[in-house]
């Protein structure tokens, strides 16, 4: 995997030889709460704007939908900020840049990968010289999907980002790195219009394997919880196959 | 208008498209030049292509080398009739071209850019690198020949 | 040497006049100076370089010598990616060039297509684009104003307050365009032949209440910059570029005619329906900051008031001149060799089309080149920063308005 291998999970030392004092455990449990608290309410952010996404950013930090009430400040320098926002296509010469900047920013942060072109490179994927996405460089924590998302969908990402902190505490989420059915993820092959070998009953049997893995919408919504967000996130990983083999790295 | 050009400059004025007539390399510089006296000062654009070369077949009467073409648009900034003036000339594999940097400053960047990107190389450019591809990189991308993914990075 | 040119009266510590040229290649190993000099690296990432643009700054204390503009850092290969897809796909490919004022990219891609094929726009279809155009010219010009005060007064230092006031303003703007296709950003609304979505009487209407809301708000934004003698004296006589270098470098739009190139391609070379319309043209001869603000603040109006007429009498009919595009392979263009420029918010923004060729398909250009407005206004760097001290060099760029969207491609 081309992901790095600093640790990101917000884990004190110190706190847990302390839990093992019998009855401890619930005044540092609740010290432990406020600092998520106080984190998941002040999440400055660093912003790594390069295309459109970062328009539709801006606009989120401006009056309508403003980010500034859920504390969020945009800082400009990596060494001030919790959440690094990719928006916008990472190009080869600009990759480099942000995993230098993104080994700046001290713990605990988060990444956000905004827009499709950060989270999986969009149309331009193929592209000689555009990165297939930020999660090969630096690990992401929350996905924003839209070209460009809505503000209101970044707003919801952030809030997103928010309860994973919480659920980093209570210990409910494992960091993607350690858990095996990522590298199962396939990722699809589209062709696109003019290739002369572009089979055109691709799309149905793409909708065929959807539909064979369970991965239907309307199943997936809970109308106590339409946005989702209380389910855990282990049950949303998509690409769990029944003893497939992982795809090759090459998809041209 | 090209047909008064012409003349001047000992150019057959025979090759002419919608888009303007094709101009011998050596005649390029003083073209622009006679083009910047008379008034069109506004710089538009320089445009390099690759042209593969094409045998002959049913679809292609006579057979084609390998060559490129360089388009230059030019424009005249006068209130009520900005025309715009534009000439193509036609290189061999390895030719070069005069660049137009002594007389408009904004050839700079886009003939940096059309050596990156085509190949094309540029004479008398004073500082002829890479614009938009990474220094180290080998390859023009907008070839014909070039494939769209050719992997370069590790992280791909 | 730079620093020799006779200094703007009233203004010192300004060393540089209009007639002063600085060289983009000044060779600095013979340069005689009391303290060294520091090269500093306003890098790709930085809150006011307008997306990733790496500027890299020869300093002599504070002040610049020399400048030096690196591009390339969001090339996206647009131009290769669009010899493989089809005319009718391309277009939701160059919206997000100039990803500011994106109608006015899909249009004049789609107009370099209909050259070339010979299609012709039915009026109702360019009436449609026209008034859309300036309608996006104002959003646009709304985020340069608003950014540009952001790059001079800092997020906390009250630059904010034109930043907020144009992206709510633009806001509305977004508003009438989700309610026409369906998207904020990115709209895909053009095609080849003409448009693709209606607009219909309520909307005008509800366009006409907007401008009018925006054009009662644009004299408070003029009194909050004039009036601010902070902001007056970071714009004024500052970046002056002259008349001569700015048709060198081939500007034309806010920029061009700030420093005296009277130039608008809606007005001296027109298209859609702007020849039916009185277009008035803003110009000025100051060439520096202040100049490049008013002229668009003057646009803005402009643009309204254009947009406002257009809004009353558009005429019945088709919209779009050629067959629906709705599957891939529906246009097809033999052979054809075009240049189509139009007046985008930044300058002439143009298209280069090779269709058909030797070897070329039908369905797909064979070469398409993008003639991206802000990639000749960076090439000003070189040539507005020596002179000047650091924290100018974010407001000329600011002033610039570029969009690196277009300029890497």
């Amino acid at each position: 995997m081309a992901v790095s291998d600093d640790t990101r999970t917000y884990e004190n030392p110190f706190l847990d030889k302390l839990l093992s004092v019998p009855g401890l455990d619930v005044a540092v449990g609740s010290i432990e709460r406020l600092l998520d608290w106080g984190t998941s309410n002040a999440l400055w952010i660093f912003p790594m704007a390069t295309s459109c996404c970062g328009i539709e950013f801006m606009a989120a930090a401006a009056a309508r939908v403003d980010v500034d009430r859920m504390g969020t400040i945009v800082r400009g320098s990596p060494r001030q900020g919790d959440v690094m926002v990719v928006a916008g296509t990472i190009t080869v010469k600009m990759a480099p840049r942000v995993k230098k900047l993104w080994d700046q920013m001290p713990e605990p942060k988060w990444c956000l990968a905004m827009g499709s072109c950060a989270i999986s490179g969009d149309f331009y994927r193929d592209i000689y010289s555009v990165i297939p996405g930020i999660d090969t460089v630096v690990p992401v924590d929350v996905y924003v999907p839209g070209c460009p998302p809505n503000p209101q969908e970044l707003m919801r990402g952030l809030m997103r980002l928010q309860d994973k902190i919480h659920l980093q505490r209570e210990g409910k989420w494992s960091p993607p790195e350690t858990r095996p059915e990522r590298d199962k993820m396939i990722r699809p092959e589209i062709g696109r219009v003019g290739d002369e070998d572009r089979d055109p009953l691709l799309s149905s049997v793409q909708l065929d394997r959807a539909r064979s893995l369970g991965l239907d919408g309307n199943e997936m919504r809970d109308n106590d919880d339409p946005t989702g967000r209380m389910l855990a996130p282990q049950t949303l990983s998509i690409g769990q196959h029944n003893g497939e083999s992982p795809a090759a790295g090459s998809d041209a | 208008m090209n047909e008064a050009i012409a003349p001047l400059l000992g150019i057959d004025v025979a090759d002419v498209s919608d888009f303007g007539m094709t101009v011998p390399a050596d005649k390029h510089f003083a073209l622009a030049t006679l083009l910047k006296t008379s008034g069109y000062g506004l710089y538009v654009s320089v445009i390099a292509t690759h042209f593969t070369e094409q045998k002959k077949s049913r679809k292609v009467p006579e057979p084609v080398p390998e060559h490129f073409q360089v388009a230059t648009v030019l424009r005249k900034p006068v209130k009520g009739a900005a025309l715009s003036f534009s000439w193509k000339v036609k290189l061999d594999v390895g030719q070069p071209i005069d660049s137009l940097v002594s007389l408009f400053a904004g050839a700079d960047w886009q003939e940096r850019e059309q050596y990156d990107l085509v190949g094309v190389t540029f004479a008398n450019h004073p500082d002829l690198r890479r614009l938009m591809m990474p220094d180290d990189w080998e390859g023009h991308p907008l070839r014909r020949d070039y494939a769209i993914d050719t992997p370069h990075h590790p992280w791909r | 040497m730079p620093l020799d040119a006779p200094e703007v009266p009233g203004m010192s510590g300004r060393a540089l006049t209009p007639m002063f040229r600085p060289d983009p290649y000044l060779d600095l190993t013979d340069y005689e100076a009391d303290a060294d000099l520091m090269v500093l690296n306003l890098g790709p990432q930085h809150p006011s370089t307008h997306g990733v643009f790496r500027i890299k700054l020869v300093l002599d204390g504070e002040v610049i010598i020399k400048a030096v503009g690196y591009p390339g850092y969001l090339h996206r290969g647009v131009e290769k990616l669009c010899e493989k897809l089809t005319y009718s796909n391309i277009t939701p490919i160059v919206d997000k060039n100039d990803y500011i004022s994106p109608m006015i990219n899909e249009q004049a891609v789609n107009m370099a297509f209909e050259a070339a094929a010979g299609i012709e726009v039915p009026r109702r279809g360019r009436w449609i684009r026209t008034l859309l155009a300036e309608i996006q010219r104002v959003a646009s010009h709304l985020i340069a104003m608003g950014t540009f005060t952001l790059d001079i007064g800092g997020a906390i230092g009250g630059g904010a307050s034109m930043f907020m006031w144009a992206f709510r303003d633009r806001e509305m703007i977004l508003d009438l365009f989700e309610d026409l296709s369906g998207c904020r950003f990115h709209y895909n609304t053009s095609c080849v032949g003409g448009q693709r979505h209606d607009i219909t009487t309520g909307w005008e209407k509800r366009a006409v209440e907007v401008l009018s809301i925006i054009e009662s708000r644009i004299p408070e934004y003029e009194r909050f910059m004039s009036e601010n003698p902070i902001f007056v004296a970071r714009t004024r006589h500052i970046g002056v570029l002259s008349r001569d270098l700015a048709l060198e470098l081939g500007l034309g739009g806010p920029i061009g005619r700030a420093s005296g190139v009277d130039v608008d391609l809606r007005r001296d070379a027109p298209y859609h329906c702007y020849d039916e319309l009185d277009v008035r043209v803003p110009v000025m001869t100051a060439g520096d900051n202040e100049a490049r603000f008013l002229v668009r603040v003057a646009e803005v109006k402009e643009s309204i008031r254009l947009a406002k007429q257009l809004c009353e009498g558009v005429p019945e009919g088709p919209i779009c001149g050629a067959k629906p595009n709705i599957g891939p392979a529906t246009i097809k263009i033999k052979t054809g060799e075009v240049y189509v420029g139009v007046e985008g918010p930044r300058g002439e923004l143009g298209h280069y089309l090779i269709a058909g060729g030797p070897g070329g398909k039908p369905t797909m250009p064979y070469r398409l080149k993008i003639r991206p407005p802000s990639l000749h206004a960076l090439q000003c760097i070189p040539y507005l920063l020596p002179g000047n001290n650091l924290s100018d060099a974010i407001a000329i760029l600011g002033s610039l308005d570029p969009v690196m969207g277009e300029v890497d491609r």
